[in-house]
């Protein structure tokens, strides 16, 4: 989030794409109704699906899943046809709009409609609402990110806003809801793949940095690996992962895996279930590290498991970063119940099993606080420099002193500081930085230029040129340099430059221009993209997917080679999952709850009434539903408008039940959870996204058959 | 108070909000009065049309159960003084009259139909018992026993049903009360049962199996509440016909007549009681020989 | 004296059962007691709405009415409460309930009805306050500890008001002027004055 979840209170507009936050965030709907209301600001909700946020909408988008770069650079387009756009916040601070605005011009009312499905009329009101209505915000969720373009389905909600003006502004931004309260804490220490902690990468400079903070010998974390060119190379990711044991795809690493351990994971998330089940089923070892007996242990058919029972959040303590970037001290509540361990407990009897227990806890001699302690002098990119375990608990003691509106305090032993201090934090007497680009405060009191990050100037293939930095006059109040200037050299890696930067009244990593047009992305500008497995065949030759990619994330992934435009002769519905307000994730815990699961006992499809005529299904009727690769699931129908006439939507929390099959006699014990079901995403669809290999659960095809 | 009623109908239509308005209309506009009648449909049900009847009806009914065990007792208590019991010379003969199974399935019917009226009584009069425990309990005893009359009232029902069927002359016995208003002993119009003993065997049994259901039904008390609402009218009275027919069967066969009960514990009749209360039950008896 | 009330603004609702499960939760209550729950109309098409809906300890409340033994009563501040102790379980205040309130756990002879069981708007019972009967037979007392209730302290949206009639009928108009619309479902049923 650009802006924080507070900051929508004075947003003008709300246009909420690829999100279900009534569902997956209730409590932002507080701040989102309460724009509504107090501001008469419209809520604009994009969905194939009518969810229980597009009731409360006051303009609601039926948008075929799959086509939301073709929708967004079709507002785009309208709002530059009809002059709308913010030049002087284009002129002063973005780069390479007259590259995207030869894409755009593609994305006619027209030609949207087409693709999207979304009536030409609709398209114009939409983009005169977001063009009448500013600062507006963009919001969106996994509806947007889970495609295979899912990363030009992001870079074009960044783009409405950039040419809208939107952003560095109150009310504005880019806000992606993350989902529990430390989504973006796990993502800002990077447990995934492809980088090291605060988004430093894999190169030898990101490795020696953090082998200073760490107090270790480069060297000798060389030699932990196979060799030396795995220490660059990206790993797996958490979608493909199982493609290292059965191989079905070729994997470019030189052993397959044999051990996987999930610490706090919930397997029934991912996508192609059933093949991820037969990787489970042939690995040696399987480690459980959760506080409830997942599905993940339930699913192993083989005896290769062992569950270790973690603590609950309530049981433990550290610090948590909030989806807006805060931390927050989460005290212990309760102390370990039964036989359970903390996470840290468990992570120091594996260390010292492992035999580095002194390199590993060289610097931390009091957990959490020092490993808190150690993220902040690590982390300079992110700005975490400031988040001192001292500060954290300050701000969670003294949170009733802090602005509802503004998220700063006034007065009290936090005076002027912005709850959670929002990263990035430059130092221990920085305030935070609520709202991310916003140049009308100095970079000492919360404000932020755009980053330098891509040099200071760049030639397009059709020869123009153009300076990345800032123009002239744009720069934060009390900088030295008012205008654009490059990134402090050596500010990721040594604190020192970051304060001399902040001294002279400047950001750190430069005064530069967002980017319309990335050219290191397979697509520059974010054009549309059929889905892999799309319902509309005739279309795929327009827009066809990427070649095939033959090492991503080490494992080869088809792109061009899936995408068969016959498929939807076979497989006519389009399958779409997605959230229920009862459960969480996997619901390992909300399922185990007796209260919830009386709520939600059931696993269901929801199917509209027209389908569920044509196939003489009745409300309650079991039916199969299919996926082109192979999986099937049997559950209840719920019909419902809902959905539309092509469309099934699954939610993903269910586990427990494999292709009609219970699995509720492989729980340990009396810890059966009370709500069982088929996981959705038995049935979800093969499809990554180009960049980021997230799975593509959100354009997939199936059939269904009664039960 | 003018806040109360401005508030409990707000149906203030959208306003326009700014200049732009027909871009702001909200989608698949719905009228606030619109939603509000279908919440009271879906939450009220029927309360606006049978709230306040249900309301008048159960904290009325009550008393009409006072007025008729209080009426009968008097009238049993007159009864007695005015036309005294009724007995019968006898010179010791007895025809048999009750089989042992008729016996058996009454007894048991009778014994779990005393604790039904006793516990139902309880709870319609539970707050002169104080209510709580005592009368819960007196509730479970209540469920129970009507589990266990159910059975007995089935194989009572089809122990004597042939027996049970209107006759001609059992509107002729009604006509003369039964010869129970007269201190004179003459043949009263009746076959094995008189048209009273019919009366109470066809609403203790079919009348006993709609309690047995209505009782169910509010045992188990997942029906729609209109349906409950019914199911408990549909109890209490028929609760009222078979409270004071049960008083009457109490006071006829223990107090009226003397010897009724003998009867129904060795199963013989004194022939001449026979050939007086159940005349046309006695020439059948005689013809046979 | 204040009148306790609840407000459910069902343009704010969004059915997340938040309430619910933070009753339930909060009194311990078994499966299937539902003090609380919440109701959806015209699910998924436009005009999709929600409620909550619990005891709306209503003014001339029809349970205490029908009430054969007494068990149910009023406190001066409008909180309607049952005493367990000589409540009988007959279920008539349920059929006398205009929103369906009264909930029943089964007891444990034949499976019959045990005591009432309702929102008590966090107020506990006629048991001692803080006492352990009174946590046992009715839940938290929230009111003697001068908090909202759990419903509406837990509700995401503020959808859910409860306390003082006078304090939520002026947070609920002003919110009705702005936007220019709104419903306070229940009140004109509920409430007289």
């Amino acid at each position: 989030m650009t802006n924080s979840m507070n900051d929508i209170r004075h947003s003008r507009c709300i246009f909420m794409i690829g999100s279900n936050a009534a569902e997956a965030h209730p409590v932002s709907l507080q701040h989102i109704l309460y724009a509504k209301e107090v501001n008469g600001a419209p809520l604009i909700v994009v969905d194939p699906r009518f969810t229980k946020l597009a009731a409360k909408a006051t303009e609601y988008v039926r948008i075929r899943p799959g086509t939301d770069t073709a929708f967004l650079m079709g507002l785009i387009n309208y709002i530059i046809e009809n002059d709308w756009h913010d030049k002087e916040f284009i002129r002063t601070r973005v780069a390479g709009f007259e590259e995207m605005r030869k894409v755009a011009a593609h994305y006619t009312p027209e030609v949207v409609e087409e693709i999207t499905g979304v009536p030409k009329d609709q398209l114009a009101r939409v983009a005169k609402l977001l063009a009448t209505h500013r600062p507006g915000t963009v919001i969106w969720c996994m509806g947007i990110t889970q495609h295979h373009i899912g990363s030009s389905n992001t870079r074009a909600c960044c783009i409405l806003q950039l040419v809208l003006g939107n952003m560095g502004v109150s009310g504005g931004g880019t806000n992606i809801f993350r989902g529990h309260d430390n989504v973006q804490g796990a993502t800002d220490v990077c447990v995934l793949s492809h980088s090291l902690p605060a988004y430093y990468g894999l190169k030898e400079g990101s490795w020696k940095h953090w082998c200073k903070v760490w107090g270790v010998d480069f060297e000798w974390i060389k030699g932990r690996f196979h060799s030396k060119e795995y220490v660059h190379k990206k790993g797996f990711t958490l979608a493909r992962w199982y493609e290292g044991v059965i191989q079905e795809d070729k994997i470019t690493q030189y052993t397959p895996i044999r051990a996987v351990v999930f610490w706090g994971c919930a397997s029934n998330s991912q996508s192609q279930y059933h093949k991820l089940k037969k990787a489970l089923d042939k690995l040696d070892l399987v480690v459980i590290i959760d506080p409830f007996p997942t599905t993940t242990a339930a699913m192993c058919e083989k005896d290769n498991v062992y569950l270790l029972p973690s603590t609950s959040q309530y049981e433990t303590e550290g610090s948590v970063t909030s989806s807006s970037r805060q931390a927050q001290w989460r005290y212990k509540v309760v102390d370990p119940l039964y036989e359970s361990k903390t996470d840290y407990e468990i992570m120091e009897e594996f260390v010292k099993r492992f035999g580095f227990a002194d390199k590993f806890y060289k610097n931390i001699k009091k957990v959490p606080e020092d490993v808190t302690r150690e993220i902040a002098r690590g982390a300079l990119t992110i700005g975490l420099c400031g988040w001192l375990p001292e500060r954290i608990k300050k701000h969670t003691d003294n949170w009733h002193t802090f602005d509802v509106d503004t998220l700063q305090a006034k007065g009290g032993p936090c005076d002027g500081e912005y709850y959670g201090l929002p990263w990035p934090c430059w130092t221990e007497t920085h305030p935070g930085t609520p709202i991310l680009y916003d140049i009308s405060k100095p970079v000492t009191k919360g404000g932020l230029p755009f980053r330098a990050r891509f040099g200071t100037e760049y030639t397009y293939p059709d020869g123009r040129k153009e300076s990345l930095l800032a123009a002239p006059g744009v720069a934060n109040p009390g900088s030295e340099v008012m205008g654009g200037y490059p990134e402090f050299p050596g500010w990721k890696t040594d604190i020192n430059v970051i304060r001399e930067a902040l001294k002279r009244g400047m950001a750190p990593f430069g005064n530069g221009r967002a980017r319309c047009y990335c050219w290191n992305f397979p697509d520059p500008v974010p054009v549309h993209r059929e889905p892999l497995h799309s319902p509309r065949p005739d279309l795929i030759k327009k827009y066809p997917t990427y070649p095939d990619k033959p090492d991503h994330y080490r494992v080869y992934t088809r792109f061009a080679s899936e995408q068969k435009p016959e498929l939807v002769k076979e497989f006519p519905l389009i399958l779409i999952t997605g959230r229920m307000v009862e459960h969480m994730g996997g619901g390992a815990e909300t399922r185990s709850n007796k209260y919830l699961a009386e709520l939600a006992p059931e696993m269901y499809a929801e199917v509209n009434v027209k389908v569920a005529n044509d196939h003489g299904i009745r409300e309650g009727d079991y039916m199969w539903i299919e996926s082109p690769e192979g999986g099937r699931i049997k559950v209840k129908a719920k019909i419902t408008d809902r959905v539309d006439e092509r469309t099934i939507f699954l939610p993903f929390h269910f586990g427990g039940y494999f292709m009609g099959k219970s699995f509720a006699g492989n729980y340990p014990e009396e810890l059966v959870p009370y709500a069982l079901g088929e996981p959705a995403n038995i049935v979800t669809n093969y499809g990554y996204d180009i960049i980021t290999q997230i799975q593509g659960t959100k354009e997939g095809l199936c059939r269904i058959k009664k039960a | 108070m003018k806040k109360a009623l401005a508030l409990g109908l707000t149906t203030v239509l959208w306003p326009v909000l700014a200049a732009g308005a027909d871009i702001l209309r909200p989608y698949g506009p719905v009228s606030p009065v619109e939603v509000f009648r279908k919440l009271n449909g879906l939450l009220l049900d029927a309360w606006p049309d049978e709230g306040r009847a249900f309301m008048e009806f159960i904290t009325s009914f009550n008393v009409y159960y006072l007025y008729l065990a209080l009426g009968l007792l008097g009238v049993f208590l007159l009864h007695y003084f005015v036309f005294g019991p009724r007995k019968i010379v006898h010179r010791g003969e007895k025809v048999p009259y009750y089989g042992f199974f008729t016996r058996f399935v009454h007894w048991g019917a009778a014994v779990s139909m005393t604790l039904l009226v006793l516990s139902g009584l309880a709870v319609l009069f539970a707050k002169a018992l104080g209510g709580g425990s005592l009368v819960m309990g007196l509730r479970s005893v209540h469920v129970g026993a009507a589990f266990i009359f159910v059975i007995f009232a089935v194989f009572l029902f089809l122990a004597l049903v042939k027996d049970m069927f209107p006759a001609p002359y059992d509107l002729k016995w009604f006509l003369v009360l039964g010869g129970y208003l007269s201190r004179r002993t003459r043949p009263v119009p009746a076959g094995k049962f008189n048209a009273g003993q019919k009366l109470w065997f066809w609403v203790g049994t079919a009348g006993g199996l709609v309690m047995f259901y209505t009782g169910y039904k509010l045992y188990q008390f997942t029906a729609p509440v209109s349906y409950l609402r019914e199911v408990l009218k549909i109890h209490l009275y028929l609760g009222l016909a078979v409270l004071g027919l049960f008083l009457i069967h109490l006071y006829m066969s223990v107090i009226a007549v003397k010897g009724a009960l003998q009867s129904m514990l060795t199963g013989y009749k004194d022939i001449e009681e026979v050939a007086v209360m159940h005349p046309k039950f006695y020439e059948k008896l005689r013809l046979k020989g | 004296m204040a009148r306790m009330k609840f407000l459910c603004d069902i343009e704010r609702c969004i059915a997340c059962n938040g309430c619910v499960v933070a009753c339930k939760e909060g009194h311990q209550l078994p499966v299937g007691v539902n003090r609380r729950r919440v109701v959806i109309i015209n699910e998924g098409k436009p005009g999709e709405r929600s409620i909550s809906i619990a005891c709306m300890h209503c003014s001339d409340a029809p349970c205490i009415a029908v009430c054969p033994v007494g068990a149910i009563y009023q406190r001066e501040d409008g909180i309607v409460l049952v005493n367990k102790d000589i409540c009988i379980g007959c279920g008539y205040c349920f059929m006398a309930c205009p929103f369906g309130a009264p909930q029943f756990p089964r007891g444990n002879a034949f499976g019959a009805r045990g005591a009432m069981d309702k929102c008590t708007f966090c107020a506990g019972g006629p048991a001692p306050t803080f006492s352990e009967k009174e946590r046992r037979l009715y839940g938290q007392n929230r009111i003697a500890e001068g908090k909202v209730p759990l419903c509406a302290g837990m509700c995401s949206t503020k959808a859910l008001l409860a306390g003082d009639s006078a304090v939520i009928a002026d947070i609920f108009r002003e919110r009705v002027a702005r936007r220019g619309s709104g419903i306070a479902w229940g009140w004109s049923k509920a409430y007289k004055e």
